[in-house]
């Protein structure tokens, strides 16, 4: 039979054949449900309040005024996204890293829930104001639609972990210009689809939620802390009339010696042993370090300071689940030394210049960045300060001159001292000393932070007494801390005065020509 | 016929008309609730008068020893300063109390739009010179002098000044607890501004019961009333968990949180929502009603637990009180959390 008889000869039953497998195929696909849309879209979150109005192009900006965001703008499922004790499971040596950190305890620490509260109702929108600090403390609480008036999102150990695993590990982009929370997260799309042991059983489904090639690249950078570690006030969040810079890590590392020579904040702040790390740097040697910890050594040594006792619990808003407070605490300790060397690596103190006229004495002392890739001190400085004392001591050991003396009993440093600082002003140029951040129209400069590498030559005139004799002695101190006391007293309504940490100290005798 | 049809749908449109309409939906076991809630609301309100009135009566003690000094603080301070630190610490305690009262209720008063004012008065409003939100009264002091719109009484004018952190109204700086330093909040403050602001805080606490005495509740108060008190609840736990933690080496003026506040207030959100909500959540969605309610049982169940231990005289942990702390918390939460999508469901309108 020729071939066009056969295919006439067999027409209906191919037609048949095929007809019967469509509608196979198509009971199929009804028969196996689709994988659900990922995400809860704005108006599947009842009550959720939206008072910034739209973007540019009229979309609603559900996260505003924090830039942070998710992929696709949706929000992300509570009972979907994994707590970091969950990630414990199998990463038992990054929790343990991470479980004391403060990038744990960002979104938890009462320094930071009380002081959000002394600013939420300052411009008039209430809680949801807040968005602008939950973003960087607390993403999966705002990218969950928790910070709201009404909440009628569950809770979820995964929105209460402040910078969790998740947080870092499902970014996708980065912004470290405009800062603010400028990171997109895919918290409502990185979802497993197994879970539990099965996770062994297939490894790249893991690798496809959490660890896409892109998102190991993009968390290597600077530019990814720079998303949150760029903090700058405008009219969104504040009475300022024009972007004013409150954080600018970032923007003091790039260009920097480091940027130069490729060392990120990681670097640093992950190395295992970030002291050790960063005299390397000192020393000339450029190396990356051999592994990166989660631990964040950064420069916060007050909520590591378990001489406090258990006034530590309470700055700290207590513990988070998944390990012992024991176990905890002694994790706390080992964090908070590494903390102190690490502040202490990075500064130096040099007495350049001595002379005498007119009987007085003039000491030129050079306070020197010798370690750290960014200023010094860096961060939010209208809190975290840095200042220097300086005492005179004649030849019977007389305190001649003191400047920078600190009351133990109040927390305060003596009037006159020379402070590395930013004020915060309120709208009629009143200081502001308790971080009241949505109330800040300018901010000024006590003394500009020192570049990295950089120094900065504090001079004194210092009167000598008539009847006084040499040689003097000099002692110089270079202090840092991380709160004003007004910020624990109006705020937590403490009366505790912030032990201030030395960086660096010199001393050195001085004849009287 | 065609008339009648229409006047037939006309008349069932009416009805559904009234049907959707929350406040008059209520069934006799909802309004016996919304009455519950009314009740429990102005109870609070009565606590907040009684508690304003102990607070005028401390600042009276105050202003009294300063006048029989002629307004000398300094002559009064070294005559009579042992009364003058204990009455301060006295006053600062009250006004916690107080204004945690205030809390409790703020959310209903801030929701109802007869009592609105209220809040902007007492806690919230901003002095004259802000564009919005001001509070629109004036303050009138004992030596006859008015202060024109001076903002909210709690947080604008008496918590700065009872803690020293307003720099106007300190008069004299005093070593409070006599360690031999003065340090932060150790100060005398303006008599005739306290006594003025105290009066005003009593005076106005009365008038919001009056206006909340000729109050309605409607079914959008009652979930109003649950999902914004219920919180506090929370909030009055946290504030345990903190003082636990506290020890005496910082000085700390946190409000006494005693548990048995909060075994009160919860009662109260359980009576609201048991009787005026439950009855049309369960209607709609009878196991998110059931989640609920096991939700206030436990969380009930949690704080009398652990009111009974303390006072049995245990003494917790930190660990302990941050874990009781955490678990309250989250179960308040949650309960938030689910009445606010039973309120979505049932179309209520949240206030406040």
């Amino acid at each position: 039979m020729p071939l066009k008889s056969q295919l006439r000869y067999h027409a209906r039953p191919i037609a048949l054949g095929l007809v019967l497998a469509a509608v196979v195929i198509a009971g199929l696909s009804l028969a196996i449900p689709s994988p659900p849309e990922p995400g809860v879209a704005l108006d599947e979150v009842p009550y959720y309040q939206l008072p910034f109005g739209p973007d540019e192009a009229g979309d609603p900006r559900p996260f505003w005024p924090s830039r942070m965001q998710t992929a696709s703008g949706q929000f992300a499922n509570p009972a979907t996204i994994p707590s970091s004790a969950e990630c414990a499971t199998c990463h038992q040596r990054e929790f343990e890293e991470w479980l004391p950190s403060l990038h744990a305890y960002a979104g938890l620490d009462n320094v930071y829930e009380k002081t959000v509260e002394a600013n939420e109702d300052l411009l008039g929108h209430g809680v949801e104001q807040a968005r602008f600090c939950e973003g960087c403390h607390s993403p999966a609480e705002l990218l969950t639609g928790r910070t709201n008036r009404f909440t009628s999102v569950m809770p979820s150990d995964a929105a209460a972990e402040g910078v969790s695993c998740i947080a870092c590990h499902t970014a996708v982009h980065a912004d470290p210009e405009q800062g603010n929370g400028a990171l997109t997260l895919t918290l409502e799309t990185s979802l497993d689809q197994l879970s539990g042991p099965l996770l062994v059983a297939a490894p790249r489904d893991h690798a496809r939620a959490f660890g896409a090639e892109r998102t190991n690249e993009l968390i290597k950078t600077s530019g990814f802390c720079g998303g949150c570690h760029t903090e700058i006030l405008d009219a969104s969040m504040s009475k300022s009339t024009e972007p004013h810079y409150a954080q600018a890590t970032y923007q003091e590392w790039q260009g920097s010696w480091y940027e130069e020579n490729d060392i990120t904040c990681q670097d640093c702040h992950m190395a295992p042993d970030p002291a050790g790390y960063v005299q390397r740097l000192r020393d000339g040697h450029v190396a990356k370090p051999e592994r990166y910890t989660h631990r964040f050594i950064g420069a916060n040594y007050l909520l590591f300071d378990t001489s406090l006792g258990s006034n530590l619990a309470f700055l700290r808003g207590g513990f988070l689940p998944g390990m012992s407070q024991e176990r905890q605490l002694e994790l706390i300790e080992q964090q908070g030394e590494a903390t102190r060397a690490l502040l202490r690596a990075a500064a130096g103190l040099e007495l350049r210049d001595t002379r005498t006229s007119d009987g007085t004495l003039h000491v030129d002392i050079a306070v020197q960045n010798l370690g750290a890739g960014h200023n010094l001190p860096t961060g939010v400085l209208d809190q975290k300060h840095m200042w220097l004392e300086v005492r005179l001591r004649d030849a019977e050991g007389r305190v001649v001159f003191h400047s920078g003396a600190y009351d133990a009993d109040t927390g305060e440093v003596a009037e006159g001292a020379v402070r590395w600082m930013e004020i915060f002003r309120d709208s009629e140029g009143k200081p502001i000393r308790d971080h009241l951040t949505f109330q800040t129209a300018a901010i000024d400069w006590e003394r500009k932070t020192i570049p990295p590498k950089g120094e900065d030559v504090v001079g004194y005139d210092i009167p000598l007494p008539e009847a006084g004799t040499g040689p003097y002695a000099i002692e110089a101190r270079l202090w840092y801390t991380v709160a004003l006391p007004e910020l624990l007293f109006n705020n937590l309504r403490v009366e505790m005065p912030v032990p201030p940490l030395e960086l660096a100290e010199l001393s050195a005798e001085i004849s009287r020509p | 016929m065609l008339h009648h049809h229409a006047r037939t749908l006309l008349a069932t449109a009416i009805a559904a008309g009234l049907f959707a309409s929350p406040a008059l939906a209520a069934t006799d076991g909802e309004q016996q609730g919304l009455e519950e809630v009314k009740q429990f609301t102005l109870t609070h309100n009565a606590r907040l008068i009684d508690q304003a009135t102990e607070l005028l009566d401390a600042v009276e003690t105050y202003a009294n020893v300063i006048a029989e000094h002629d307004g000398d603080y300094a002559a009064a301070w070294e005559a009579e300063g042992d009364t003058l630190a204990a009455t301060i610490h006295e006053i600062r305690q009250v006004w916690l109390a107080t204004s945690n009262e205030y809390e409790t209720i703020e959310g209903i008063v801030a929701g109802i739009p007869e009592t609105a004012k209220y809040d902007l008065i007492l806690d919230a409003g901003n002095p004259g010179s802000a564009t919005e939100d001001v509070a629109e009264y004036d303050l009138t002091l004992p030596d006859g002098s008015v202060l024109e719109r001076p903002g909210n009484l709690f947080h604008g004018i008496t918590e700065p000044m009872f803690w020293g952190a307003e720099p106007e109204h300190v008069m004299l700086d005093a070593d409070l607890d006599g360690n031999g330093t003065i340090t932060r909040g150790e100060v005398l403050f303006d008599a005739n501004l306290a006594l003025g602001a105290a009066q005003a805080i009593d005076h106005w606490s009365r008038e919001l019961e009056k206006d909340m005495s000729a109050w309605a509740p409607n079914r959008d108060d009652a979930f109003t009333a649950v999902v914004t008190m219920t919180p506090t609840v929370g909030d009055y736990f946290g504030e345990w968990k903190e003082s636990q933690f506290i020890n005496g080496e910082i000085g700390a003026f946190v409000a006494r949180s005693r548990l048995v506040d909060v075994q009160g207030i919860m009662g109260g959100c359980r009576k609201m929502y048991f009787e005026a909500i439950s009855p049309v959540v369960a209607q709609g969605d009878a196991a998110l009603d059931t989640s609920i309610r096991n939700g206030f049982e436990d969380l009930l169940g949690l704080v009398e637990e652990t009111y009974q231990r303390e006072q049995a005289g245990e003494r917790f942990t930190a660990e302990e009180a941050d874990a009781l702390g955490n678990d309250a918390q989250d179960i308040a939460d949650r309960i938030v959390a689910m009445v606010l999508q039973a309120a979505a469901k049932n179309d209520v309108t949240i206030r406040g």
